[in-house]
């Protein structure tokens, strides 16, 4: 689990090219963002990491870095 | 939890209104969004009732299909149980001036739920528990929904997701009948995810003022106080979190095995978290019948309506396992068998009583 796959997967998600994504990067202001690409993010941290992301950790988040940090702590705290 | 032994299923009906709304003619969203939204959530269509069609209606026209089809007379239906949102007024029950439009004995009892997509697994073990520890040999359960009624046409966060539906499932005493297997569940915290939050009591407004007021809610879209409001995102995180689990201890609790069953039949919200339940449980996407893309999220009557959607599938005995899951939250799983050809084509109608 590095953080270079999480950002494929996220990019995968979201429907964009992994290259033009960054940890820094502040999602919801991508042209392509909608109110489906949250479910796809929820959708990818339970299929790719098993965790449960909430709609309300999404709307808190603001960074690719936080949706990170949410689902890594999520990940230490089932195992 | 004990299952609900010797009670059958004997007819599922189902009843649409006839006007489509189609996804691709939604003008609050651009054409390239409505693209994304039917490949996202699976609906292309939808059936929305004219102004003073009521979920009432189209239970009633699934009702009296139901007892044609098993040749039922009436008078030998002893219990009614209406589950809805929508009911026609606060008071009296729905479920009672329905015994009277289809013509059921004053014997019979009526009287309403209030819940929405866990409906059906829930229907089935209270109708089913009351039938058998009261000796009622015959008894309706109606469970449908007018959500298109509640939900302001402009918000594209639920307007476009929801059509409209009527439901009939009749049951009987036989003693022959293998028992229905139920695991139901309930967390109110999260009652946020999908609510009318006025028009009843706890928000301190009259419930008909004749001059609601439009308000701003956090994601910006205008609606009256008793529009519903949907958190997408909260409910499909739910959905995939937690409906998996609960689908598998009434499998367990039948004694059967994922394999054994030849259907999952899940409640209608969207695809893709019906794909992740079913991808979770082992379900090919063959054994997983759906109607979401004719006829979007019917709320409470999505399980009978996927049945009728899907009802030459159901021309032999069929073992079913359904969940329903939602508003409340509420969540739901049922095992049960369905009797060859017990399941009836949806029936469309417009018609009012």
């Amino acid at each position: 689990m590095t953080i270079d796959d999480f950002i494929e997967k996220f990019a995968f998600a979201i429907e964009v090219e992994a290259d033009t994504l960054t940890l820094d990067i502040r999602f919801k202001e991508l042209p392509s963002w909608d109110s489906l690409n949250t479910l796809a993010v929820i959708a990818m941290a339970d299929a790719d990491y098993g965790v449960t992301v909430t709609g309300r950790d999404i709307e808190a988040s603001t960074t690719v870095a936080d949706i990170w940090a949410i689902v890594s702590s999520k990940c230490a705290a089932a195992k | 939890m004990n299952a609900v032994r010797g009670v059958a299923l004997r007819a599922v009906t189902a009843a649409t209104p006839t006007c489509v709304a189609r996804t691709a003619d939604y003008a609050y969203l651009e054409p390239e969004e409505r693209q994304r939204f039917q490949k996202a959530t699976g609906i292309a269509e939808r059936r929305i009732v004219a102004a003073g069609q009521c979920a009432s209606d189209l239970c009633l026209a699934a009702a009296r299909a139901a007892l044609a089809h098993l040749d039922w007379d009436p008078a030998s239906v002893g219990a009614l149980i209406l589950i809805t949102q929508t009911g026609d007024q606060p008071v009296p029950a729905t479920s009672i001036v329905l015994q009277d439009k289809l013509g059921l004995p004053s014997t019979c009892m009526a009287f309403d739920i209030n819940l929405g997509c866990s409906s059906y697994p829930y229907g089935l073990a209270v109708a089913g528990s009351v039938m058998r520890t009261l000796g009622i040999a015959r008894g309706l359960l109606l469970i449908g929904d007018v959500s298109s009624r509640v939900c302001a046409e402009h918000d594209k966060s639920a307007w476009p997701l929801f059509g409209d539906a009527g439901s009939a499932t009749a049951l009987e005493l036989d003693e022959s009948a293998p028992p229905i297997h139920l695991d139901l569940c309930s967390d109110g915290a999260g009652k946020e995810a999908i609510i009318i939050p006025g028009g009843g009591l706890a928000s301190r407004l009259p419930p008909v003022d004749g001059r609601i007021a439009h308000a701003t809610g956090g994601d910006g879209v205008q609606r009256r106080a008793d529009n519903l409001v949907l958190r997408g995102a909260d409910i499909f995180s739910f959905a995939i979190s937690r409906v998996p689990g609960s689908i598998q201890r009434a499998i367990a609790s039948s004694g059967r095995e994922a394999q054994d069953f030849d259907f999952l039949l899940l409640h209608q919200a969207n695809r893709m978290i019906n794909d992740t339940i079913a991808r979770k449980l082992g379900f090919a996407p063959d054994r997983v019948p759906t109607s979401i893309e004719h006829y979007g999220n019917t709320s409470s009557a999505s399980i009978p309506v996927t049945l009728c959607a899907n009802a030459a599938l159901f021309d032999v005995p069929r073992w079913v396992v359904a969940s329903g899951f939602g508003v409340g939250l509420s969540w739901g799983s049922a095992t049960f068998q369905l009797p060859a050809a017990a399941v009836l084509p949806c029936i469309d109608t417009d018609d009012v009583y």
